[in-house]
């Protein structure tokens, strides 16, 4: 089965790249299609895909049909190599990418020197944006974006729910100490002093750890009645498992992306014991349609192209920032980077009317400012949002 | 000449590069450069500009890896401690063209260091330190946030231009890369062709043997880990300044260490130029490769990688340049030396009086765990004298050389040499006592096998001689006069035992000795080579040096000895001259027991 | 006192776990001499056989012992026969090193080829429970861990002192030339050896297959840590090194409670590194006889 879809995948490789020849506009696509993020790599870049498909079968962009060209960026160096080989070989006119910061950091300083626009749908790293450079944009929302909605989530919503004041509030940071982590801790800590919040403990940990059971331990000797952890997945697993193990039963555990939002973690973890923990993240799929229009084309477009249910956010959220941008420079004049940049910063779109349901217009340093994330919990085994409230799907659900 | 069965001589490794050679590698090498200036495209840079850094690491990897054999699968410490230092002090202003030199000089404390304590460690052990040093390092990059910017890492200001190693231009870090590994070419070439790349390969070969020739084992070894380091970690500079972002992740990892240690093995482990040759091959095909396998199923790109790797290790274990250079063996046998006749061992000049005591030792004592292997044993030994000590098999002779060769502690006692200004010391390291003037062999013999017999005579002469040429020399009389002209060029571990033992006995000459300690080196050789031992040993002799020889062949004790020593259970039983003791009672029955001595009676 | 009883409960256990996937990597290390990096994959592999041989049948877990153990003998013995003895009489062990290296990074990635990059959950079977001891909780299955390695550990024992086969190994760890004129097959007790190791591992991994999610990279989290133990423990040694992965565990478990869970690395690998430089042999190697090799 593996072997057929092999077969298939490079068979449709090679036509696109015999397509290609004549290809009339050319966009790059650099994510890390192979290596440890591949997974998610892959599924950011299959939204652009997307994106890309329904664009060129409404005819494509200025009347040319859109190419894409795919690049690894499966480490740093690689992000270079890649991003340069889709420059100066293929042409292309711009890049989309790229899931991962660090690959985005480095894959966009190429891209700036050569003067060739950089669309970063995906990572959420700060400096991908606070470096400043002229020809980088970002539609997805960031670290900071994360941080601030946790925050406004215990302040509006958990603490009235377990009936407490919010700077009665104990509450336990934990994340892993690769730059996602680190840069989301930071964010919640800033936020949670701007609130007022008590924020009694702070630690990282190496992602591929065996054991947390010291943390646990830690937490619960603070009495923490918040833990929130920005993980992936392994270490989501082994947290909400030792924890629940431990006898360890804070009134909320608020994740942060990364393993939360993912089905295989709530089924290792058991749908009883993750049942309640809440999760902030960019836009699932079990959300307020209403809030999310055209969400459910994605998703059919997606089965019928893909023949599995998407595997997370990643790739909704890479369609709504390729499809805004598309439609964009479609109303541009020309492929040039200037002309890019000209059609992109026209883009004007309010909240509640992409899939994704945040808007986009490019603030400060190339920013979204309008992106945000959304609050999630796991009821009953699915990851239903109920937060903010126009695109709540159930209320959230919280024990005095 | 019967006792030499000749593997056929492979060319000498180090015998100079010939013209040809140097003009085929020079042109090797603009090919390099000249290719992607002339297809002029930025992606090639790049490949380039990558595979310039990794050979240029994998070079000075080897440096360590190679010619030292110890495995660092840490040197991504260096590398990241070049990067980090580098982009730190550009931050603060400093050109990294000076902080590629700071970044160098921390490498080198931190490598020393590192290497100290760690040397004492062989293989597996090393490479297992390394490791657990090189996550220390990630986690400490991780944790100091103020100094290295934590997880989320460094980004360089983009200044441009030259005094900023930042480039809009795609022609200049091509040039600094491969400067880089011109650079680290040169200095691989340069050690490996001097006294202190003879000296690292003989330790990596036989540390023991290397430490008798007089080789400060320890300080030739941190000296390489320190140019290595300190290579490495320039080249992590302006790897830095390329990526122009860093972060602990990306320049702490073990993958990375693995893979730069990976391309020299490839190319040709402890050779100076396979790990160019490794990274040529290599980058390139894993670009294609990546892009051929990697974007159409998840890990069958590193599943191929793997399997290539085992194929590679397991058909061609001496890598690329062990290809070439058995594709080259044919061509170069033109090269191979006449064989020369064997000068009989020289006539004997007229023997010199026994003058003063040269080597004075004093109550020894040695246990092992509960085993007194040497009790109380003292003797001298004067000056043009050669003392025979024997005894029955276990009786501690070994270990007394080893005492007084410095490779083993006393547990009390002392030995004392006199110094050719006519003063006494009190050697205690093999070194010291290789200064002195005492060379020893081993009853084991212990070549140095990768070697050929040239180098390993050399690496005793460099014991006088630091000039490549001069201990060349000297290498070579020494082997006519110990009768292996012919096998000059062949590697050492071809030769018979009978070779070996004269093979040892010439490292040890080569290097000038005062003192002579021969452990049996008539032991397991024919007839006519015993005879032919002896007269070398007296010849030996009668150019005034002075031999302790512990003997089991007894036509050779008594024609050799002036005086002998017989030990027993670690004592002393008897000494005196040789056909009195071995008429003593005492002596007859540590070697045949009780019945045998009364049945005599 | 709770608490440092509980961080002492969590330490055991987590020795155990320790223990009970550098055995095999001890038994390898001690007779063969040589470093199997591909361990953490042997470990992989167990785990992914387990979760298809739970998931395929609906068996409990530890039934596919009988499945996982000759299927992970094999795969040793294969490797030793295929791999690692042609290299035997390789210069130098860098060579065997990155073979095992090379069949590491073949291992990953066909894993990934094969599953995904997904996790692979085996069905907890019970073994999730919390069992409480006074104020201490523990799990079930972490029991079952820490019972089950003492028991390799003493089997692995009497087999090598008791057994024919176990003084042939024996022999040829401590002589392999001696052992080889005595007429002992030392290629076949290396395989053998090999073969052993790698069904041990294949025992950690139906144990450890429930209480952890399965994915590619499983054994890497593991691997490092075994190579400290076996290291810690002294070359080769069994006992030393169940007794070494119990320091390991302690260490990381009052660490990371009293130090931080970030720095909890630099205290394991920083007690591994002074062990290492000031007692090479492990706590509980002999010390070399250097009478006739000098050093």
């Amino acid at each position: 089965m593996k072997l057929s879809l092999l077969l298939k995948t490079t068979v449709a490789a090679v036509l696109l790249t015999a397509t290609a020849a004549h290809a009339d506009v050319k966009f790059g696509a650099l994510y890390p299609f192979s290596g440890q993020l591949a997974l998610l790599g892959d599924e950011s870049a299959r939204g652009l895909e997307i994106a890309v498909d329904e664009v060129n079968a409404a005819g494509g962009v200025q009347g040319e049909k859109v190419v894409l060209v795919r690049g690894d960026a499966v480490d740093n160096n690689q992000a270079i190599g890649e991003a340069r080989r889709l420059i100066s070989r293929e042409k292309v006119a711009a890049i989309f990418g790229s899931y991962s910061s660090a690959r985005s950091i480095a894959a966009s300083q190429v891209a700036e020197l050569s003067g060739i626009p950089y669309f970063e749908m995906g990572a959420v790293a700060d400096e991908v944006t606070g470096r400043g450079l002229k020809f980088l944009y970002r539609t997805n929302p960031t670290a900071e974006d994360m941080g601030k909605l946790i925050v406004e989530m215990i302040v509006n919503k958990v603490a009235p729910g377990i009936g407490k004041k919010p700077e009665d509030l104990k509450i336990g940071i934990i994340h892993e100490d690769s730059s996602y982590g680190t840069s989301v801790a930071g964010h919640q800590k800033k936020y949670a002093a701007e609130a007022g919040l008590n924020v009694v403990s702070t630690q990282g940990y190496p992602a591929s750890t065996v054991d947390m059971s010291s943390l646990v331990l830690d937490l619960k000797q603070r009495g923490v009645d918040v833990v929130l952890q920005t993980s992936y997945q392994n270490d989501s697993v082994l947290f909400l498992q030792q924890a629940n193990e431990a006898g360890f039963k804070p009134a909320a555990i608020i994740g942060g992306g990364g393993g939360y939002s993912m089905q295989p973690t709530a089924d290792a973890v058991g749908h009883k014991v993750i049942d309640g923990v809440l999760d902030a993240d960019f836009t699932q799929f079990l959300v307020n349609t209403k809030y999310t229009p055209g969400l459910e084309t994605f998703v059919e477009a997606y089965k019928k192209k893909y023949g599995e249910a998407p595997r997370s956010g990643h790739s909704l959220n890479n369609y709504v920032g390729a499809k805004i941008l598309l439609d964009a420079i479609n109303k541009g004049k020309g492929f040039t980077p200037d002309a890019l940049v000209a059609a992109v910063n026209t883009i004007d779109i309010g909240e509640g009317v992409t899939a994704a349901g945040y808007g986009l217009k490019f603030g400060k340093n190339n920013q979204n400012e309008r992106a945000k994330m959304m609050g999630m919990q796991w009821q009953d085994g699915k990851l239903v949002t109920v937060y903010p409230e126009a695109a709540a799907v159930a209320p959230m659900r919280l024990a005095k | 000449m019967t006792d030499i069965s000749l593997a056929p001589p492979a060319p000498a490794r180090l015998a100079g590069l010939t013209w040809r050679n140097v003009f085929a590698l020079a042109g090797f090498l603009a090919a390099l450069f000249v290719i992607p200036v002339v297809i002029d495209d930025d992606f090639i840079y790049h490949i380039f500009v990558t595979l310039f850094i990794f050979a240029a690491l994998s070079t000075a990897w080897n440096i360590v890896g190679g010619f030292a054999g110890q495995l660092s699968l840490g040197h991504a410490i260096f590398y990241g401690i070049g990067a980090y230092v580098g982009i730190i002090l550009m931050n603060m202003g400093i050109s990294p063209w000076l902080g590629m030199f700071a970044g160098a000089a921390v490498a080198v404390v931190v490598a020393v260091a590192i290497s100290y304590p760690c040397f004492r460690l062989r293989g597996p052990f090393f490479a297992l330190a390394t490791i657990a040093f090189l996550e220390v390092f990630r986690v400490l990059a991780l944790h100091f946030r103020e100094l290295t910017g934590g997880a989320t890492g460094l980004m360089i200001p983009l200044k441009f231009g030259w005094e900023w190693m930042v480039f809009r231009e795609r022609l200049p870090p091509l040039i600094i890369a491969f400067g880089m590994l011109l650079v680290c070419l040169a200095v691989a070439w340069w050690i490996r062709s001097h006294r202190i790349g003879f000296q690292l390969v003989a330790t990596r070969e036989r540390e023991s043997a290397a430490k008798a020739a007089g080789v400060d084992t320890v300080k030739v070894r941190l000296i390489a880990v320190s140019v290595s380091a300190a290579l490495t970690a320039m080249v992590g500079t302006f790897h830095a300044m390329y990526l122009t972002f860093i972060e602990p992740a990306a320049m702490f990892s073990l993958p990375f260490s693995i893979q730069i240690a990976m391309f020299a093995l490839i190319g040709g482990i402890g050779t100076v130029f396979g790990p160019l040759l490794g990274a040529v091959l290599l980058v390139p095909i894993s670009e294609v490769a990546r892009g051929w396998l990697g974007a159409h199923a998840l890990g069958l790109h590193g599943f191929v990688y793997g399997a290539v790797l085992i194929l590679v290790v397991l058909f061609m274990p001496n890598g690329l340049m062990g290809l070439l250079s058995r594709l080259n063996k044919s061509s170069e046998t033109s090269r191979q030396r006449q064989a020369q006749t064997i000068t009989a061992a020289q006539a004997p000049s007229e023997r010199p009086s026994l003058g003063d005591a040269i080597v004075k030792v004093e109550s020894l004592e040695k246990h092992f765990g509960g085993l007194h292997v040497t009790n109380n044993v003292g003797f001298t030994l004067r000056e043009g004298e050669i003392l025979g000590l024997i005894g029955p098999n276990g009786a501690g002779k070994t270990t007394v050389f080893n005492m007084i060769s410095g490779f083993l502690a006393p547990d009390s006692g002392s030995v004392s040499v006199r110094g050719a200004d006519g003063t006494w010391h009190k050697p205690t390291t093999p070194a010291d006592f290789a200064a002195i003037g005492v060379g020893r062999t081993f009853q084991i013999v212990q070549p140095f096998a990768a070697m050929t017999v040239e180098e390993n005579i050399m690496v005793g002469a460099f014991h006088r001689f630091s000039d490549v040429h001069e201990a060349r020399e000297v290498a070579r009389e020494t082997a006519h006069r110990m009768g292996l002209g012919p096998w000059l060029d062949a590697e050492a571990r071809g030769l018979t035992i009978g070779g070996l033992k004269r093979l040892e006995m010439a490292r040890v000459m080569a290097m000038k000795p005062r003192v002579l300690l021969l452990d049996e080196v008539m032991a397991g050789i024919n007839q006519t080579d015993v005879r032919r031992a002896i007269d070398l040993t007296l010849s030996i002799r009668d150019s005034g040096v002075s031999i302790i020889a512990i003997e089991h062949v007894m036509q050779a004790v008594m024609s050799l000895s002036d005086r002998v020593i017989v030990l027993s259970s670690g004592q002393i039983i008897a000494q005196g001259k040789p056909q009195e003791v071995v008429r003593d009672p005492t002596v007859i029955e540590a070697y045949l027991g009780k019945e045998f001595v009364h049945a005599q009676a | 006192m709770d608490t440092i009883l509980q961080l002492l409960a969590n330490g055991l256990m987590l020795g155990g776990l320790f223990a009970i996937v550098a055995v095999g990597l001890t038994l390898i290390f001690g007779i063969v001499k040589v470093v199997n990096f591909a361990h953490g994959e042997f470990l992989m592999v167990g785990m992914y056989l387990t979760f298809l041989v739970t998931r395929m049948l609906g068996l409990h877990p530890f039934v596919a012992v009988i499945v996982v153990v000759p299927a992970l003998f094999l795969i040793g013995a294969l490797t030793q026969r295929l791999i690692i003895q042609p290299l035997m009489s390789a210069r130098d062990d860098h060579i065997q090193i990155f073979a095992t290296v090379g069949l590491s990074t073949a291992l990953i990635n066909l894993a990934l080829l094969v599953f995904g990059a997904d996790i692979a959950n085996t069905p907890a079977s019970g073994l999730r429970t919390p069992i409480e001891i006074g104020p201490v909780r523990v799990l079930s299955g972490q029991i079952a861990i820490f019972v089950a390695s003492i028991a390799l550990v003493i089997g692995l024992q009497l087999f090598l002192q008791n057994t024919a086969m176990g003084r042939a190994i024996r022999a040829v760890a401590q002589n392999r030339s001696a052992a080889q004129l005595m007429g002992i097959n030392v290629d076949r007790i290396y395989i053998l050896t090999f073969g052993i190791g790698a069904a041990c591992v294949g025992v950690a991994a139906v144990l450890i297959a429930p209480l952890y999610p399965t994915s590619p990279t499983i054994g890497t989290y593991f691997v490092l840590t075994a190579f400290v133990v076996v290291v810690l423990g002294g070359l080769g040694s069994i006992p030393g090194a169940f007794v070494g992965s119990l320091v390991i565990g302690l260490i990381d478990s009052f660490a990371g409670f009293y130090i931080g869970s970030d720095m909890r690395e630099v205290a394991v690998f920083g007690v591994f590194l002074l062990i290492l430089i000031l007692r090479p042999a492990g706590l509980f190697g002999k010390q070399l006889n250097l009478s006739h090799v000098s050093p």
